[in-house]
């Protein structure tokens, strides 16, 4: 396996894999804050969603670091983790306005 | 090896190979020529036995006050119904097809495990004879097709309808789990030479995520069915809310499985019209970059959506919103795919064909049940519409529209390939029209008797509420919609008894399976090719008889052996050459054996079910006994000037590669688990006042150590037999010590007070079982690499076991330590009296 393939491959999941890691992140510390009544319960589910969106934004901004050896696999990479990240944007952003646990 | 034999020699050398005779003989095949179209068969026949009851369902509903079937009969029905056109026939119908064609469309001789194939088919098969042996008994599952809790629980469910379906469907999902595996390898490692990821046509691309899908959303189900026929025969009450159990714990873990298997059938489905509709345009698919994206998103997004279909449970309004939000965006990733193939037929020079008319009615059909989705992912509007028949029409449009369309198409696009012959009747046409008329007349006016507020399940109807005319009209299009199928039916026997014959390729598609002959050797390909460009853009009528002469890669026939490549997985460059198993009973034995344990555990035998076991396991490790050489040979001839070593000299070869998925696999089922066990502890009711258990910390302690060292001693094993030393001392002590924190952690099981009393005791009685059983498995691990070396199996070259042990090993300590540490802090929870 070449360095670029590895790399473009690991790429490919790596926004979806982080982007499905903080759903069960975010699920869990909303689960927990309700079950033990946490004060700060917003706060600490605005600070993992904006903690869980750094890498993901990272991971959007990753083009092939040489332009000539770009493939369809680095392309197709690139795209899946900006559409991750629009995912995260998304989905998680309730966490600033639904209500916790009702 | 022979000298340059001529194509009919090479022919008939390689057919002696690779054939499954006639006669009793036919049971002992493992080629997936003919394992892929008796899934398919079975598969067909399951879904003729699944349109006749969704018959009596809509005879049933067709008038007001209908006693045709009684409430209890109709139960039975339309769960037998949803059961049987989800898990036996649209699972395996999709794993028949990709069985017969991917290796075809990869250019590999068969699949990476074809014993695995055989013995997938056999459990297929044996656990749908259960379910329909139950049926015609008058005892089949009777709780809907997803089986709730507490309803399917023992208090009102006493029979053993539930149990037919939580060990049946378990059965039957072993050919899934199996296959998932097997098409994971089979696409990353056994692909023509030179045909890289970005080369390989969407299809393998479809397939791959489907099945990485299958290795995380199946194992939920199985754990679900597991724990629930756990408390069914034994009161571990892991549902059962008055002893801090959860039904909603069923509901996770159903839907964890459920709402992905809606993707796992569809993207095969996506994977056939990707394939289909550039050999109708004329042209190659538009956007290869932006659908490998789009599938990639689809399969992660697909997972985050499974409490769509719990909006009504009482969940809090902030996780609603994150399921609503992934269950619309979900639609994006489809939309790309369904734009770039209107993209393709609209820049090419479409001509119209029977396949096309499918085509178009997958268009139609699943479009209107992608809208209805986004619909139903708005939690206000899920509300009022939950459990109507507008969830009815909607699955409908989904399932019909996402796999059995776009199914007609493919049997229509490569029934040519199957039997050879091309049809010449017209029966076709009117079958589309009426499937396409009879399922719209059917399932459209569903929508309306939803939004007018009839529930699902209901067996009857009172005559004043207005849905008369509306569930009349939908049974008059549910036998329009038979007749349909029955004339495609119809159509295949004629094709296959009276279609013409034809040369390679009848549509000029550009896919290599069509390089084949047709219908296809019991080898496939002759030789193998080389491929320089992108794998849906070949030319099959010219590469085809080249292969046939045996130029290409493996050109021959050496030893008597099965060969096959095996290529880098990115670069798809030569590896290893692949020696397959040949064709042997023993995949029915095992298969046998496993259906005795399975019908002992569902009559209550339960003195039987070790004999099952064990000889199942037996029975399993028989197999590997054909396998491996006890000697080096290093790089051997593959033709075109190059060599190859064997697969047993390369240490990423399919096994290992196998065994890596298993293990993920497994790792879901475990997480799963300690998810279960958290869930309870945070959510379920009734785990206030509880008292802390003094679980013996010591023997907990003394297990994990001797799971690690166990661990630590095959690492070794692996160090100093890829060293050239002697592994055997490391191998026989990591198997002792797994054996040593198998008999503690039997201990600590046999400590656990009164698992029945409380679901945390269940909890920790079942993770500490499983992780007994992994220190178990990881123990014959170890034994076996010490068997083969002392063999001669083993050299530094030929590593393979001892890897493997390695990988049980690590395993099996990791999940000892993570079981002990959940078993402990369930332990620790609780008030001191």
């Amino acid at each position: 396996m070449t360095p670029l393939d590895k790399r473009s491959l690991i790429l490919l999941v790596a926004g979806f894999t982080l982007w499905s890691l903080a759903f069960v992140l975010l699920y869990v510390l909303q689960a927990l804050g309700c079950a033990y009544d946490w004060s700060h319960h917003r706060l600490i589910l605005i600070a993992a969603y904006l903690a869980s969106l750094l890498p993901l934004a990272w991971l959007a901004l990753q083009r092939s670091r040489d332009r000539g050896a770009t493939t369809s696999l680095s392309t197709a990479a690139l795209w899946a983790n900006r559409a991750a990240f629009a995912a995260g944007v998304l989905v998680f952003a309730p966490v600033t306005f639904g209500s916790m646990c009702l | 090896m022979s000298q340059t034999p001529t194509p009919l020699r090479l022919h008939k050398e390689l057919d002696r190979i690779w054939r499954t005779p006639p006669g009793i003989h036919r049971l002992s095949s493992v080629n997936h020529t003919v394992l892929g179209k008796r899934f398919m068969v079975v598969a067909l026949c399951f879904f003729a036995i699944g349109g006749l009851l969704s018959m009596l369902i809509r005879a049933q509903l067709a008038t007001p006050n209908s006693a045709f079937i009684g409430p209890e009969l109709y139960n039975q029905i339309f769960t037998m119904h949803g059961t049987v056109m989800m898990f036996l026939f649209a699972i395996p119908m999709f794993e028949g097809f990709v069985i017969y064609m991917l290796p075809k469309m990869l250019g590999a001789r068969d699949m990476a495990f074809p014993r695995l194939t055989a013995y997938g088919f056999w459990c297929y098969l044996f656990g749908g004879l259960i379910l329909i042996g139950a049926m015609l008994a008058g005892v089949a599952p009777n709780g809907g097709w997803f089986m709730y809790t507490p309803l399917s629980s023992k208090p009102y469910t006493p029979g053993i309808n539930a149990d037919v379906w939580l060990l049946g469907i378990t059965f039957v999902e072993i050919s899934a789990v199996t296959a998932a595996i097997e098409i994971f390898v089979s696409i990353l490692k056994m692909r023509a030479p030179g045909m890289s990821l970005t080369r390989m046509p969407l299809m393998g691309w479809y397939m791959l995520v489907t099945s990485g899908m299958m290795i995380i959303g199946f194992p939920p189900l199985i754990l679900g069915s597991i724990l629930l026929e756990l408390e069914r025969a034994f009161e571990l009450p892991f549902f059962d809310p008055t002893r801090g159990g959860d039904p909603l714990l069923w509901q996770h873990l159903f839907w964890l499985f459920g709402h992905p298997e809606v993707y796992i059938i569809f993207l095969p489905a996506a994977g056939a019209l990707s394939t289909i509709i550039p050999v109708f345009a004329q042209r190659p698919i538009l956007g290869y970059r932006a659908i490998i994206a789009a599938i990639v998103a689809m399969g992660f997004l697909s997972f985050g959506l499974w409490v769509h279909h719990m909006f009504t449970v009482g969940i809090p309004h902030l996780a609603l919103a994150f399921f609503s939000a992934a269950s619309a965006l979900v639609a994006i990733p489809t939309a790309v795919q369904i734009f770039a193939w209107l993209g393709t037929l609209a820049s090419g020079r479409p001509r119209w064909d029977i396949p096309m008319l499918y085509v178009f009615g997958f268009f139609f059909v699943f479009v209107i049940g992608g809208l209805t989705g986004v619909m139903l992912a708005m939690v206000p509007f899920n509300t009022q519409a939950h459990d109507t028949y507008f969830v009815v029409a909607h699955l409908h449009y989904v399932l019909v529209g996402g796999f059995v369309f776009p199914m007609l198409a493919g049997i229509y696009h490569w029934m040519p390939h199957i039997s050879g012959r091309q049809s010449l009747y017209r029966l076709s046409i009117p079958a589309f029209w009426l499937i396409f008329i009879g399922f719209n007349l059917t399932f459209f006016l569903m929508h309306l008797t939803g939004l007018m507020g009839m529930p699902r399940r209901i067996s009857t109807y009172p005559s004043n509420w207005g849905w008369d005319w509306l569930n009349l009209l939908s049974s008059v299009g549910g036998f329009i919609l038979t007749m349909g199928f029955a004339l495609v039916l119809a159509d295949m026997v004629l094709q296959f008894r009276f279609g013409r014959f034809f040369r390679r390729d009848p549509w000029s598609a550009q896919t290599l399976e069509w390089a084949t002959a047709t219908p296809p050797p019991s080898y496939n390909f002759a030789a193998i090719p080389r491929i320089d460009r992108r794998a849906d853009q070949l030319e099959p009528a010219k590469i085809g008889p080249v292969l046939a002469g045996g130029s290409g890669y493996l050109g021959f026939a050496r030893n008597g052996d099965q060969e096959t490549m095996g290529v880098e997985m990115t670069t798809g460059a030569p590896e290893h050459v692949i020696i397959l198993p040949r064709r042997t009973f023993l995949p029915l034995w095992t298969a046998l054996a496993t259906a005795s344990f399975f019908l002992a555990l569902l009559f209550g035998l339960y003195g039987l079910t070790p004999f099952g076991a064990l000889l199942t396991l037996v029975l399993f490790l028989l197999w590997p006994t054909t396998l491996g050489q006890k000697k080096d040979f290093g790089p051997v001839s593959i033709g075109m000037g190059e060599t190859a070593v064997l697969d047993v000299e390369c240490t990423s070869n399919v096994s290992i590669l196998a065994n890596r998925a298993a293990l993920v696999m497994n790792g879901t089922l475990f997480s799963s688990l300690l998810f279960g066990g958290l869930f309870l502890l945070v959510v379920a009711p009734n785990w206030q006042g509880i008292a802390p258990l003094d679980l013996p910390i010591w023997l907990a302690v003394v297990a994990v150590l001797a799971a690690s060292l166990s661990a630590l001693c095959c690492w070794m094993a692996r160090r100093a037999n890829t060293a050239g030393n002697s592994a055997g001392v490391p191998l026989a002590l990591a198997g002792l010590g797994q054996l040593v924190a198998l008999g503690l952690l039997v201990g600590l099981m046999v400590w656990v007070p009164q698992p029945t009393e409380h679901a945390r005791q269940a909890v920790i009685f079942v993770v500490l079982g499983y992780a007994a059983l992994h220190c178990g498995l990881a123990a014959l691990m170890a034994f076996h690499a010490l068997l083969r070396l002392h063999q001669g199996y083993l050299s530094a070259r030929r590593q393979t076991e001892c890897i493997l042990a390695w990988l049980w090993n690590g395993y099996a300590a990791g999940a000892t330590c993570l079981a002990l540490g959940l078993s402990l802090l369930l332990a620790m929870m609780g008030q001191i009296p």
